[in-house]
C-alpha cells in the first residue's frame, strides 16, 4: 500500500502546526518521522493514520482519500496497526487475550508472540511482565492482522536504551517481511535502523533522506 | 462469557454498586407487585367463590360505605335462575388488644362458607374467629368488640389470609355494631349465562342498589385500581431508580475504561463491539441481581406472612407469570441503563491516547 500526504496544513486557532506537508509512504519501508518537541511528529502521524482530519490537504491510500476507504473500522483492522508510547494492554485481559482481541485469524496469535519473544508469557497479565515485553505484545496486537503499515508514536518513550533498540530491530525485521512502519520519535538512534528519515522543524518537512 | 466476568472482576467495587442497586430496585418491584397482587387477588378470590351477584349500594367508592336494606335479599333469593342469596356486613373494629379486625357480619345461610375447625356456629351474642386471629389472642373464651362482649363460639379456617385474621358473626349483631341493614349481597346463580335478565331483575327492585356479576364488579372496583396504579407508580418509580443507578454507574466505569475503548477502536473494533460488550456487562450483573431479589423477595413475603402485626392481610405471591414479567423488566431496565454510556464508549477517540506535546 502507498500512502501520500498532499498538502497537508493543519491549524490550531491562528497557529498552524503543519505547513505544506507533502510525503509518500511505501509499503514494506520503515518510514522515521524525527524532530524536535513540538515540531509536529505527533500530529503529521495522526493526519497520516487517519486519527485526525487535517484542515487542508489530503491523506490518500492507493489513491483513495479516508472518505472513499468505506467503513473506518473494518479499514482500520485489516490494513493499519498502531503502537502508542503507552502499551495500553487491557489489564484484565491476559497478553494472548490482547493480541487476539481484534485478531481475523486466531491461529495466528501464537507464532506471532513466538517470534516477538513473549510465546512463553501468553497467561500473563500485563502486570506480570517487564516494560520491554509489555510494549511487545503492544507490537504484536498491532501486527496480529498483517496491516499493511504500523504507525507509532513514540514507541520507546517509556523503553530503556536496550528495550528501545529490540524494538527498532523489530520494526526492522517486520518491515523487511513487507509491514510498513511509520514511527514518530526524539530518539536519533532511531536513523539507524530506518530507511526513510523525515525530518521535522516548526511544522514542516525540512529534510527527508532514504538509505 | 468469560471476558466480560473477568472484566466485572476487575472493576469489583462499580460491579458491587450496580449489583446493589440492581438488585433493590428488582426487589422493591417483586415485592410490591406481590403484595398489592396478593391483596387485590385474595379479596377477588373471596367474592368470586361466594357469589356470581354483587348487590351493593349505587354509587358506592367502596363496598365498606355501602348501605343496602337486608329484607330485598329474601325478595332476590326467590327469583328464578337465582340458586341462593346471602347478606353480608364488612366492617372493622378494634379487638382488645388489637387496633383493627376484619368483621364479618353474615346471613345464617352464610356460616357454611367458614370451615370450623373447632366448636360451632355461633348464635347471637357469639361469635366464630378466623384460626390466625384465634392464635394471635391466645385462644381466648370472650373478645370484646365495641365494649360489648362476645362469646367465642367456635374457630375456623380460611384460605383467604385476611378472613383468616377477621370475626364472623350473625348479620343482626354486625348490623347493631355498625348501624347498618348490609353491607353487600352476594348471589349464587343455577347459570351463569343467565347472570344479564337476574341482573336486570334486581336493578329494578329499587332505584339506590346496583348488582354487577363478581367479574365486573372486581375489574371496576375502585379500592383494586387504587391498589394497582399505586404499586405501578411505585413499580416504575423503582425501575427510574434502577435505570439512573445503572446509567451513573455505568458512566464512571466507562469514564475508568477510556482508554481501553479507545485502544478498541484503533484496532478496528467496531462500535457495536464495544455497546456489545458492555451490554454483556450489565445483563450477568442483572442475572445474578435478578435471582438475589427473587430470593430476598420470597423470603421477606414468608416473614410478611407469618407476622402476627399484618393477621394475613398482607399476603404475596410470586407467581411464575410475575417473576417471568420482572425478570423482562430488569434485563430491560439493565439495556437501558447501559446504552448511553455504551454509546458514549463506543465513541471514544483513540486520538485520545496519543501523548500530545512536550512528552
Ligand atoms: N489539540 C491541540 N491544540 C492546540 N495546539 C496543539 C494541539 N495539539 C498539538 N498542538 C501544538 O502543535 C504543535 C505540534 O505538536 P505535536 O504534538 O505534533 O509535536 P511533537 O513533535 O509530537 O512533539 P513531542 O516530540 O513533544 O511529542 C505543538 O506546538 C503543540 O503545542
Ligand atoms: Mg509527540
Amino acid at each position: 500500500m502507498r500512502i501520500q500526504a498532499k498538502n497537508i496544513e493543519q491549524y490550531y486557532g491562528i497557529e498552524y502546526v503543519l505547513r505544506e506537508v507533502n510525503v509518500e509512504i511505501e509499503a514494506g519501508s520503515f518510514t522515521a518521522i524525527i524532530g524536535e518537541s513540538g515540531s509536529g511528529k505527533t500530529t503529521l502521524l495522526s493526519i497520516l493514520s487517519t486519527l485526525l482530519n487535517p484542515t487542508s490537504g489530503e491523506v490518500t491510500f492507493d489513491g483513495k482519500s479516508v472518505g472513499e476507504l468505506g467503513n473506518i473500522d473494518v479499514f482500520r483492522r485489516h490494513n493499519i496497526g498502531f503502537v502508542f508510547q503507552f502499551h495500553y494492554l487491557i489489564s484484565y485481559l491476559t497478553l494472548r487475550e490482547n493480541i487476539a482481541l481484534s485478531a481475523l485469524d486466531d491461529e495466528s496469535v501464537e507464532p506471532l508472540m513466538e517470534s516477538l519473544g513473549i510465546g512463553r508469557l501468553a497467561a500473563r497479565y500485563s502486570d506480570e511482565v517487564s516494560g520491554g515485553e509489555r510494549q511487545r505484545a503492544a507490537i504484536a496486537r498491532a501486527l496480529v492482522n498483517r496491516p499493511a503499515v504500523v504507525f507509532a508514536d513514540e514507541p520507546t518513550g517509556n523503553l530503556d536504551t536496550k528495550n528501545a533498540l529490540g524494538v527498532y530491530e523489530l520494526f526492522k525485521r517486520f518491515s523487511q517481511g513487507g509491514t510498513g512502519f511509520v514511527v514518530a520519535s526524539h530518539d536519533k538512534k532511531i536513523a539507524e535502523y530506518a530507511d526513510t528519515i523525515i525530518e521535522m522543524e516548526d511544522g514542516k518537512i525540512v529534510k527527508i533522506s532514504k538509505r | 462469557m468469560i471476558t466480560p466476568i473477568k472484566a466485572l472482576r476487575k472493576n469489583r467495587f462499580k460491579t458491587a454498586l450496580i449489583f446493589i442497586s440492581m438488585s433493590v430496585s428488582i426487589s422493591a418491584i417483586f415485592l410490591i407487585s406481590a403484595i398489592s397482587g396478593g391483596v387485590v387477588s385474595m379479596y377477588s378470590a373471596m367474592l368470586k367463590t361466594d357469589g356470581d351477584i354483587i348487590v351493593t349500594q349505587k354509587g358506592i367508592a367502596d363496598t365498606f360505605f355501602s348501605d343496602i336494606n337486608r329484607s330485598m335479599c329474601d325478595e332476590i333469593a326467590k327469583m328464578e335462575g337465582v340458586r341462593e342469596a346471602g347478606a353480608l356486613i364488612l366492617g372493622a373494629a378494634p379487638v382488645e388488644p388489637l387496633p383493627i379486625v376484619g368483621i364479618y357480619g353474615v346471613s345464617e345461610n352464610r356460616f357454611k362458607s367458614y370451615t370450623l375447625i373447632q366448636g360451632s356456629t355461633p348464635k347471637n351474642g357469639e361469635v366464630i374467629v378466623g384460626s390466625k386471629l384465634y392464635e394471635t389472642l391466645k385462644h381466648p373464651k370472650t373478645i370484646i368488640l365495641s365494649k360489648q362482649k362476645f362469646t367465642v363460639r367456635g374457630v375456623f379456617k380460611s384460605r383467604i389470609g385476611f378472613e383468616d385474621g377477621g370475626v364472623v358473626m350473625s348479620l343482626e349483631d354486625a348490623g347493631a355494631l355498625f348501624h347498618k341493614s348490609a353491607s353487600i349481597f352476594l348471589v349464587s346463580l343455577d347459570d351463569l349465562t343467565k347472570s344479564d335478565t337476574v341482573i336486570e331483575k334486581i336493578n329494578l327492585l329499587t332505584p339506590d342498589i346496583e348488582a354487577k356479576t363478581t367479574d365486573s364488579f372486581i375489574d371496576s372496583y375502585n379500592q383494586f385500581k387504587i391498589i394497582k396504579t399505586s404499586s405501578d407508580v411505585i413499580g416504575a418509580m423503582a425501575f427510574l431508580m434502577g435505570i439512573l443507578g445503572i446509567v451513573s454507574m455505568m458512566s464512571m466505569v466507562v469514564n475508568d475504561r477510556k482508554t481501553e475503548f479507545g485502544i478498541m477502536r484503533s484496532i478496528g473494533l467496531s462500535s457495536w463491539v464495544i455497546i456489545k460488550k458492555l451490554l454483556a456487562e450489565t445483563l450477568i450483573i442483572a442475572l445474578v441481581a435478578f435471582c438475589v431479589a427473587l430470593g430476598v423477595s420470597l423470603g421477606v413475603l414468608e416473614l410478611i406472612e407469618h407476622a402476627d402485626k399484618f393477621q394475613g392481610y398482607i399476603n404475596g405471591e410470586i407467581t411464575v407469570s410475575l417473576a417471568l414479567n420482572v425478570f423482562i423488566v430488569s434485563v430491560v431496565m439493565a439495556m437501558l441503563g447501559t446504552l448511553l454510556p455504551a454509546i458514549y464508549a463506543a465513541r471514544i477517540d483513540p486520538m485520545t491516547l496519543i501523548q500530545r506535546g512536550g512528552s
